[in-house]
């Protein structure tokens, strides 16, 4: 039926394709299912309910005017942080100096630490009595604050744990695109005498764009389902001030043990970063055409 | 001798400010790198008495290690994190290599279509899959087993490395692997014994990159596992609830759950660097 091509290129993704069908498929539909079930883990008749839990997620204030916005705010802010602070240390990384082989391994270190780790290093650096930083502010004359008890200051923790986590991901890949450049268009720039400035505005940002572009999709995918870090670090309070969307889902389905709301959540935050994610795509593919 | 140099760090300033402002400013970028895990590594140095005022005193011990090395639930998570990071590597990467060699080595709609469903799967919040994956495994008695933490971890990783090594395939020139063929290699002999050992670089990177991330890992972890299979992330969240304020055993801990991912990392980092030039 096959021809040995076809049955060759089948052997190939047989495996992956087996697994994503029992691992990933599959489940995504058992909790569509739930998501139209009164499905609590105690409740075993799990009566259908229709689009009951949908309405329930999308008329909750919280889900609309906090999960939500903190989720794309932290989505935005997050990539936004780590692109430019990647870019930036893969420029100084690109020149040869002396002791750069042992800046670019310290600027990997945060690729080694689990997020869970950097939240709980976080956790004790901020620590309301004993963490450094209020020591120090305390030492310098100032109020030291209680960090992760305000909304706003926990918020800006989260993301800033979140950048220095992603960091030097960035900076690999900006700086193993940096270094596959031509070396020519430079060398006109030099002896053109162009600023620094101009040669990265005109020359380096335009041809580093479609491996800018594949980091910042890659990386906005991740954020949106952002958990460990938030988890950790705040357990989405003071209240449910820093809660993401996956936590609002894990704390409907496992808290509260509500699981019909929680796959609804799910399904939802699902839809919309699907949405996002085909977005992106096309605009990579028409930059990489471009 | 280069026809041009590049231009200079802030030109107009002298040679020397503009060498001591250079230092300062990467040894300041370097601090704000690495001083969170410094401190992390003080503070597990440190007597219970001193854990509170790690900037001051210098009695040091190693006493939170022990202590840690001791609790029976702990080294166990280390033991199954280790396990199921190395399984899930050798696993993922026998899945993945051979997926995105099909994806580079083939177009048309086969290949299209399998790279579609990657993209679109690879967008998915894991909490989306994780959360009925929980169901799925239980009612297959493969909830709190190695089997059910193991074989969603090598799922997990089949998109984004199908689509790394892609590329990676990509940049490997095919010819050779047509000229093996000619001279009487099947398909698979072309795959396996010409292209396979030219990817080996980025093969080793991804090897890298996937202990990395499922040693790592939590959120998985968190809902497939109970206590039969503890995983040191996992039992690291717990800690900071139950044991709420001892900081240097939280950080002993810490200290050790980073260790075998520093080791692995600094062997790997070259692989991965020069794997990662896609």
């Amino acid at each position: 039926m096959f021809g040995e091509q076809q049955r060759f290129m089948l052997f190939l993704i047989a495996p992956a394709a087996l697994l994503m069908l029992l691992f990933q498929v599959l489940p995504i539909m058992i909790g569509a299912n739930a998501s139209f079930r009164n499905w609590a883990l105690y409740n075993p008749k799990k009566t259908w309910v229709g689009l009951e839990h949908y309405y329930a997620v999308l008329s909750d204030p919280a889900f609309l005017y906090v999960v939500l916005p903190n989720t794309f705010l932290f989505m935005i802010l997050s990539v936004a942080g780590a692109l430019v602070a990647g870019l930036a240390l893969a420029l100084l990384l690109n020149r040869p100096f002396r002791g750069q082989k042992l800046v670019q391994t310290i600027l990997l270190v945060p690729l080694m630490v689990a997020p869970v780790v950097a939240a709980i290093m976080i956790r004790w650096i901020f620590n309301d009595q004993f963490g450094i930083v209020n020591v120090v502010l305390e030492a310098i004359g100032l109020e030291g604050q209680p960090w992760l008890v305000q909304r706003w200051s926990a918020f800006g923790i989260i993301l800033l744990t979140d950048i220095w986590l992603w960091t030097p991901w960035f900076t690999l890949l900006l700086l193993a695109g940096l270094q596959s450049l031509p070396k020519e268009p430079f060398e006109a720039a030099a002896i053109d005498g162009t600023t620094t400035w101009r040669v990265f505005r005109y020359l380096t940002l335009p041809m580093l764009r479609s491996v800018i572009v594949v980091c910042v999709v890659i990386r906005a995918i991740d954020a949106f389902r952002t958990f460990d870090i938030v988890w950790t670090l705040t357990g989405g309070g003071p209240g449910r001030s820093t809660e993401l969307f996956s936590l609002y889902a894990y704390v409907h389905a496992f808290l509260n043990l509500d699981l019909g709301r929680g796959s609804a959540a799910a399904i939802i935050g699902g839809l919309i970063i699907l949405v996002i994610g085909v977005a992106l795509y096309r605009l990579v593919d028409r930059i990489a055409k471009a | 001798m280069p026809i041009v140099t590049r231009p200079d760090f802030l030109p107009g300033l002298p040679k020397w400010s503009r060498k001591t402002l250079f230092a300062l400013a990467l040894f300041g970028i370097c601090f704000a790198f690495a001083f969170p895990v410094l401190w992390l590594i003080l503070t597990s140095l440190r007597p219970e008495s001193g854990v509170y005022y790690v900037h001051r005193g210098t009695e040091f011990t190693l006493s939170s290690f022990a202590e840690v090395l001791s609790d029976e639930r702990i080294v166990h998570a280390f033991i199954n994190s280790a396990l199921i990071s190395t399984l899930a590597t050798f696993f993922s990467l026998l899945v993945t290599v051979s997926s995105g060699y099909m994806l580079s080595r083939f177009t048309g709609p086969a290949s299209r279509i399998w790279f579609g469903t990657i993209y679109v799967f690879r967008c998915v919040p894991y909490i989306s899959w994780v959360l009925p994956l929980y169901f799925v495994t239980q009612s297959w008695g493969l909830y709190d087993t190695y089997t059910g933490l193991l074989l969603p971890h090598v799922a997990v990783h089949i998109c984004f490395f199908s689509w790394l090594m892609k590329g990676f395939f990509d940049g490997i020139d095919p010819s050779m692997e047509y000229a093996a063929m000619i001279d009487g290699c099947t398909r698979w002999g072309a795959f396996i014994r010409v292209a396979l050992p030219s990817a080996l670089p980025a093969i080793s990177a991804l090897a890298v990159l996937c202990w990395l991330f499922t040693w790592n890992e939590f959120l998985f972890a968190l809902i497939l596992t109970g206590n039969h299979v503890p995983m040191i992330t996992v039992v690291m969240a717990q800690f900071v609830t139950e044991m709420g304020l001892r900081w240097n055993l939280m950080a002993a801990t810490a200290v050790m759950a980073l260790a075998p991912a520093f080791l692995i990392a600094l062997f790997g980092q070259k692989y991965v660097i020069r794997g990662l030039r896609i």
